[in-house]
């Protein structure tokens, strides 16, 4: 599903890259604005976290003419005098305008890096609403937005990520240069598509999915019958049929029958009597005490 | 600086990756020993240092750097080292509040150096909220690594466990996520998951995040470390010399 998703996220769409600290999925982002730009397509990106520089340093051999990074990675909360672009300036106007300050035929593709700095600062709500105002708002065609999950609430991911037509949520595996990718895809008709591919990105940026992860196999696994557990022992913990009659028919001692309640309540003869004389200091009661006894 | 060390983050004094962010984290350890590195590697090195030292005086560093071969009060009087002691100055100097004080510690960064700086998490216990910390980091990034080509680098300490719980948004572990994604090199001290050895102190995590031209995959090793009085050494896990 990630060769298909890289060839193009449909118009209207959100794709959330989602990340921690473990694995940036940055590298895999970078891919993504290549095969963009590959397909002659305009990509801006709202840069927060890196710089044009270390961006476009990760893309080089891309055609980055198409390309249009907006600087909000030197003064995002607006410290100096003149800065470039705000995280405050995060809403459909602003963008809009940002965007169509460079005239293409098409509309572009919105690159968000990452959505985390906003969310920082600018309520889920307002960052929720926005995104699916842009989405309609023709301006752009589609928007792909980082998301470190490991900063935010589980609340907040799950809100950003609910808006969203595409989630890709990447961990590393085994080895040290694939990762795993589990995607999630909407379609436009509601039906929901889960996948989980082990993929590596090549040096020209291109993805390859090395296999489906072995995870769905394992789920099979451990429905298997469950092992006998007298099997392979060095003593017998079986019962042959008799051994099992007598095992039932056995009264165990201090399970009450009734038979064993009347032998006990009711001595028969031949046993010891108790003769009992009170003393003038006795508090002697007819009544037997033991008489509301149910055993 | 730790010759061990410097070997396996590749660097020396003569040559080492400029516009680095590098983030010491510990776990129930200490990674101040990691800061003495830096120092040392750094001053070695000729470069202007900022130090902004927020839990322990001049004083304590100036005497352990001493061991490792490096004068501080010298270069103090140089000019080549400068030190925030964060217990006597004001810390506004550094958190922007309300309004755009922001913009007097962006002022103090602009000093054209190669800026070590040492934040202890101690910003974090003082009420200074981690979005703060967040921000204040990236543009020390933004401004130091960027645009000087310096270096930054920074520690934090963790507390607890490791997860943090749903309900709080603010707190060391946030900080710790949000400064790993931010930085390009981290070492994780901590103590061994056995227990308590004399001749191992613990456990530190080299992780390379962003590497540029050959290959941008994320490279984790892990080594044991021993501290002792004039240094430290660093060897694979299961050959420290009291073993082998």
């Amino acid at each position: 599903m990630l060769p298909e998703l890289l060839q193009g996220v449909d118009t209207g769409g959100l794709l959330v890259i989602q990340d921690s600290a473990s694995y940036s999925g940055r590298h895999l982002l970078q891919s993504f604005i290549n095969a963009a730009l590959n397909r002659e397509e305009a990509v801006h990106v709202l840069g927060f976290e890196v710089s044009e520089e270390e961006l476009k340093d990760g893309l080089r051999g891309s055609p980055v003419q198409r390309l249009h990074f907006h600087n909000a990675y030197t003064d995002p909360l607006g410290w100096t005098d003149h800065p470039a672009f705000t995280v405050h300036q995060f809403c459909l106007g602003e963008l809009t305008r940002l965007v169509k300050q460079t005239s293409h035929s098409k509309p572009a593709i919105l690159v968000i890096d990452s959505l985390s700095w906003i969310l920082r600062h600018v309520s889920t709500p307002d960052v929720c609403r926005t995104l699916q105002q842009l989405r309609k708002g023709g301006a752009v065609r589609s928007i792909i937005g980082l998301l470190h999950a490991d900063m935010h609430q589980r609340g907040t991911v799950g809100s950003v990520c609910h808006s969203a037509t595409s989630v890709i949520t990447v961990e590393p595996a085994m080895r040290g240069d694939e990762a795993v990718a589990k995607i999630t895809k909407r379609s436009k008709s509601g039906k929901v598509i889960q996948d989980e591919e082990i993929f590596r990105i090549k040096d020209d940026l291109t993805v390859l999915v090395q296999s489906k992860s072995s995870k769905g196999a394992k789920k099979a696994d451990s429905e298997e019958q469950e092992t006998d557990p007298t099997a392979n022992l060095t003593f017998n913990l079986r019962l042959s049929d008799t051994e099992r009659e007598a095992k039932q028919k056995l009264a165990l001692p201090f399970v009450f029958s009734k038979a064993k309640k009347t032998a006990l309540l009711h001595s028969g003869p031949g046993s010891g009597r108790i003769h009992y004389e009170p003393d003038a200091n006795d508090d002697y009661d007819q009544e037997d005490p033991d008489d509301d006894l149910d055993v | 600086m730790y010759t061990e060390l410097n070997s396996i983050l590749n660097t020396t004094p003569d040559s080492f990756t400029q516009g680095e962010f590098v983030l010491l984290s510990d776990r129930q350890s200490d990674a101040s020993f990691l800061i003495h590195h830096f120092l040392s590697l750094y001053l070695r090195a000729r470069c202007k240092v900022c130090f902004v030292g927020l839990v322990q005086s001049f004083n304590h560093y100036s005497a352990i750097s001493q061991r490792l071969g490096v004068s501080l009060t010298q270069a103090k009087e140089k000019g080549q080292l400068v030190f925030l002691e964060g217990q006597k100055e004001s810390l506004s100097v550094l958190i922007p509040q309300e309004n755009d004080t922001g913009s007097q510690a962006m002022d103090f960064l602009r000093d054209p150096s190669v800026g070590l700086k040492s934040l202890y998490d101690v910003l974090l216990s003082l009420g200074v909220s981690a979005g703060a910390v967040l921000d204040f980091s990236h543009y020390c990034r933004a401004i130091v690594c960027s645009q000087l080509q310096g270096n930054v680098v920074m520690l934090v300490r963790c507390d607890g466990e490791g997860e943090e719980d749903e309900g709080d948004d603010e707190g060391s572990e946030r900080l710790m996520k949000g400064l790993t994604h931010q930085c390009s090199l981290t070492l994780h001290v901590q103590g061994l998951p056995t227990g308590y050895c004399r001749d191992i102190h613990g456990q530190v995590e080299v992780c390379w995040r962003r590497r540029r031209g050959d290959g941008q995959y994320t490279q984790k090793k892990l080594f044991q470390y021993k501290v002792h009085d004039k240094g430290a050494s660093f060897f694979a896990p299961g050959t420290s010399s009291a073993v082998l």
